[in-house]
C-alpha cells in the first residue's frame, strides 16, 4: 500500500526504508528532500565538479532506491549508511578519473559497519550538532593532523599514499589519524555533556 | 597474539574508519577485531568522530534538476515494477483499474526491434486495438508498452549501457511535432528500462534516443526505438 508524501512526512528514516524497499516514491522523495542536501555537499567536496557530483548522487540515491530493503536498522542509522554509499561512489569516481585502481570495496554493504544499535543513540546525537560546530571540531585541529583526515576521508588515499605524498613515515601518518579522531571525539563528546 | 600484533592493529584503526588501508590489510584488521575486544570497544568509540566528518562540509546546493531526475527515474522504475507481473495479472490490474473500464482503455503493444513488425490480435466486443509498427536502430532491442488511458509505460530490454554523460531520452509526436515526453532514464545493469509516457491523447509515435545528461530540447540523435501507438 502506497503512502502519501504528506504522511510519509512524518516518518523516520528507518521506517521510511522498509517502504523505500516496496517502491514507494513518495517515501522516497521524502527520504531526498531529507538527506539529497548533505549528500550532494559532500559529493561535491570530494570530486569538486558540480556535474560529476550530481552524477555521484543520482548513482548513489538510484542504488539506495533499488537496494532499500538490504538496510539493516540493527547496523546503523539511514543517514551514515547513505553518506557512506555516496562517499564511496564520490572516491570511486575520484580514483578512476585519476587513473587510480578502486582501493575501496564499492558493495554498499560494506558501509552497513557492524556495531551495537546502542551505539546510534550516541551517532544520532552526535549528528545533531551544528555543522558550524562540527566545522569547528574539525578546524581546531593541528593541521598536520586535519590534513591527513582529509586526504584520507575526502580524497581517497590510502594511509601509505599519504606517507609519500607527505614525505613522513607511514607510523607518523597513522598517528596523526589516531590522534586528530581522538580530539574531534573528545570535542563531540564535550558539547554532548 | 601476541602484544606487538596488537599493538600494530590498534595503530591501524583510525586508518582503517577513515577508509585508508588497503583492501586486505582492512580485512587482516577486521579479522582481528573479530577476536579482540579492546581493539572492537576502540573502534566502536572513535568511529563517531569519522561519521560527523560528512557534516562538516559545507553546504551546496544541489540543482532542482538532479532531484527531478531522480524522482522521474523514480517513478518511472516505480511504475515499471507495478507492472511487472504480466504472467501472472491480467493487464488491466497493473493500473489498478476497475476491469469493465480497464479493459476497453488498455492498449498493449508489443514491439519487435530491428524491423518491422505488425500485430493485429483483433478486437471483437470492443476490445483492446493492438496493432502497431515498430522501427528501430538498434537490433536486438526490444520494447513492450503499455498505455492505460493517457498514461502509456514503455519498457525496453536488451539495451547497451551508455557512454559516461549520456541518457536516454523519451519523444512523443503529434501530427508533425515532435515534443519530449519529459521521461529521462537510464538502462538497468542488465539491459532494461522503463519509462512512464504522460498525456498519450494524440501521439503517434513514441521515440527514444540518447541525449546529454540533462535532456536536450529537441532530438541529437537518431531513435534507438520507434514505437508506433495505433489510433
Amino acid at each position: 500500500m502506497k503512502i502519501r508524501a504528506s504522511k510519509a512526512e512524518r516518518l523516520a528514516d528507518e521506517e521510511l526504508m522498509p517502504r523505500i524497499g516496496e517502491k514507494d516514491p513518495d517515501a522516497f522523495e521524502v527520504f531526498y528532500d531529507r538527506h539529497g542536501g548533505v549528500a550532494f555537499s559532500l559529493a561535491y567536496r570530494i570530486v569538486g565538479e558540480r556535474g560529476a557530483a550530481e552524477d555521484v548522487v543520482q548513482e548513489a540515491f538510484i542504488s539506495i532506491w533499488r537496494s532499500g530493503a538490504r538496510y539493516d536498522r540493527a547496523r546503523g542509522s539511514v543517514r551514515s549508511w547513505m553518506l557512506g554509499i555516496v562517499r564511496n561512489r564520490a572516491i570511486d569516481f575520484l580514483r578512476s578519473k585519476a587513473g587510480r585502481a578502486p582501493k575501496l570495496d564499492f558493495d554498499d554493504d560494506a558501509v552497513l559497519e557492524h556495531r551495537p544499535s546502542a551505539e546510534l543513540t550516541d551517532a544520532e546525537a552526535l549528528r545533531r550538532e551544528t555543522t558550524h560546530e562540527l566545522r569547528g571540531a574539525l578546524g581546531e585541529l593541528p593541521g598536520e593532523q586535519s590534513k591527513v583526515i582529509e586526504l584520507a576521508y575526502f580524497g581517497g588515499f590510502s594511509h601509505s599514499e599519504i606517507a609519500k605524498m607527505l614525505d613522513v613515515p607511514l607510523g607518523t601518518v597513522k598517528g596523526r589519524m589516531r590522534l586528530g579522531l581522538e580530539k574531534i571525539r573528545g570535542e563531540l563528546a564535550g558539547g554532548l555533556a | 597474539m601476541n602484544e606487538t600484533e596488537h599493538d600494530r592493529r590498534r595503530d591501524d584503526l583510525a586508518a582503517y574508519l577513515l577508509g585508508a588501508l588497503e583492501p586486505g590489510e582492512a580485512a587482516e584488521l577486521e579479522r582481528h577485531v573479530a577476536g579482540c575486544a579492546e581493539c572492537e570497544e576502540e573502534l566502536e568509540r572513535l568511529r563517531p568522530a569519522v561519521q560527523v566528518l560528512p557534516e562538516t562540509v559545507e553546504r551546496v546546493e544541489a540543482s532542482p534538476a538532479l532531484r527531478g531526475r531522480l524522482m522521474e527515474q523514480v517513478r518511472s522504475e516505480a511504475a515499471g515494477s507495478q507492472a511487472a507481473p504480466a504472467s501472472s495479472q491480467p493487464s488491466r490490474w497493473r493500473f489498478g483499474l476497475r476491469p469493465a473500464a480497464g479493459l476497453a482503455a488498455l492498449a498493449l503493444v508489443v514491439a519487435a526491434i530491428g524491423g518491422y513488425a505488425i500485430r493485429d490480435s483483433g478486437s471483437g466486443g470492443g476490445g483492446p486495438k493492438t496493432t502497431t509498427v515498430v522501427t528501430g536502430h538498434s537490433p536486438g532491442v526490444t520494447a513492450e508498452m503499455v498505455r492505460a488511458g493517457e498514461t502509456g509505460t514503455l519498457r525496453l530490454a536488451n539495451l547497451h549501457q551508455l557512454p559516461a554523460g549520456k541518457v536516454l531520452q523519451a519523444w512523443v509526436q503529434r501530427g508533425k511535432q515532435v515534443v519530449s515526453a519529459k521521461a529521462l532514464f537510464v538502462p538497468n545493469s542488465d539491459g532494461t528500462a522503463t519509462a512512464t509516457i504522460d498525456g498519450m491523447k494524440g501521439v503517434s509515435t513514441v521515440m527514444v534516443t540518447a541525449e546529454p545528461r540533462g535532456g536536450s530540447v529537441q532530438p541529437t540523435s537518431a531513435p534507438i526505438v520507434s514505437v508506433v501507438i495505433p489510433n
